[in-house]
């Protein structure tokens, strides 16, 4: 997800082609080719240039709506919706199957699998979803920077913070059964899953924000040549 | 000794040229449908693409709607050219035909064949999130909140268009999956 404004001047994408499974943008303005991924002009008079990342996460909607009740959605273009051509709902399981015709050097993993990918200083870490489900959070040091990834109740909404409060790092627990998802440190403060201190005197606190993109391994390997992949146990 | 050209010389060489004009014209069509058909071969999905691929596919896409029409007016003229000296009624029919299929990659060099199969959304609109029925509580959306403002993009739509243009909390922006 991308700011569209380049050198002063609003840009407007349409897809121009596929590198390795991930969309080639082509700006109507000066015909410039964007990678989607890096956000960056790979051909053409901006070639260089990069956009400027928005930060995004990618929740339920359910968790979503919990956080921004009055906020909009994105509503359905109606043609298509009538035609049928919109996603099943089970199109995610049907994604699995569809063929990888990039070239990753040694996988680590299943190309398909499901991984959140955050980056930090220069260092890049796959954390597979199947790892997450068995340990909520994971707390890792990722270029000598303590980070948290965490996922949400509803077992798909992903996100990762910096795990420092006043530069002092801290440790996170899964408050157990709670619903919605409460985090709790090692001093005892209680931490909600939009990384907000909810007790003690730094109640109102926000964790600093990582952005974690749930991905295919192939892909977060493909833009992210050097990452690591944490396996449980690590710690 | 002087080079005269006698009636017989003249003669042969407007054989010889008439001759050439069909590998000529042939040859025409075929780099036009090249500049076309080369960027749609390398850059299509469920293929690796290497640096090199993308680069001559940026140069063919940069340059096939001039380049196409260039072809294209060349055949035109050689066409024309041709016309007078051809007695036989099918070789003008043949004439036509090259000169129709030259209009085609001319024509395919201003669209953007990726847009007929990933159809992007250029007028999106929008509901409030408690008036979505069409979104699931399980589904997954991508969220943005910008100067206060959020707004969520849920994936099954955007795995259908790919791209959607907004302006969030006054900024321009591009959503895209």
């Amino acid at each position: 997800m991308w700011e569209t404004t380049v050198d002063g001047r609003v840009l407007h994408f349409h897809l121009a082609g596929i590198n390795n499974q991930n969309f080639i943008m082509r700006d109507e303005e000066t015909g410039s080719w964007w990678q989607q991924v890096t956000g960056e002009a790979i051909f053409g008079p901006l070639k260089g240039k990069h956009l400027k990342p928005v930060f995004w996460d990618e929740l339920t909607f359910g968790t979503w709506k919990h956080e921004q009740p009055q906020a909009r959605v994105l509503r359905p273009d109606e043609q298509v919706a009538a035609s049928g051509k919109y996603a099943p709902a089970d199109w995610e399981e049907r994604m699995l199957r569809v063929p990888v015709a990039t070239r990753t050097s040694a996988p680590a993993l299943n190309k398909r699998e499901l991984v959140v990918g955050i980056n930090v200083n220069g260092a890049a870490s796959a954390y597979p979803i199947t790892a997450l489900q068995k340990q909520n959070p994971i707390i890792d040091k990722l270029g000598g920077t303590p980070v948290i990834v965490v996922m949400s109740e509803d077992g798909q909404s992903v996100r990762a913070f910096e795990r420092r409060v006043e530069g002092q790092e801290r440790e996170f627990f899964l408050k157990p059964n709670s619903s919605p998802l409460r985090l709790i440190d090692d001093r005892g403060t209680e931490w909600d899953f939009a990384g907000t201190a909810l007790s003690g005197d730094i109640a109102g606190r926000q964790l600093p924000r990582i952005a974690a993109l749930k991905d295919y391994w192939f892909d977060w390997k493909t833009y992210n040549p050097n990452t690591t992949v944490y396996t449980l146990g690590d710690r | 000794m002087e080079n005269v050209l006698t009636p017989t010389n003249t003669k042969n060489r407007s054989r010889i040229e008439s001759r050439l004009i069909w590998p000529a014209l042939l040859l025409l069509l075929l780099l036009s449908i090249a500049f076309v058909a080369i960027p749609v071969f390398l850059i299509q999905p469920f293929r690796p693409q290497t640096q090199r691929a993308l680069e001559i596919s940026y140069l063919l896409r940069a340059w096939s709607p001039l380049a196409t029409v260039i072809i294209l007016l060349s055949v035109l003229a050689l066409t024309f050219w041709k016309w007078k000296r051809a007695r036989r009624w099918w070789r003008k029919a043949l004439l036509v035909i090259v000169l129709l299929l030259s209009i085609v990659p001319a024509w395919f060099a201003r669209q953007n064949h990726f847009e007929w199969m990933f159809n992007p959304l250029h007028n999106s609109s929008y509901v409030k999130a408690a008036d979505a029925g069409f979104v699931r509580d399980s589904d997954m959306v991508l969220a943005v909140k910008i100067n206060n403002e959020a707004v969520a993009y849920p994936v099954r739509l955007m795995a259908y268009h790919h791209v959607v243009s907004d302006t969030v909390g006054g900024t321009p922006i591009c959503a895209t999956y």
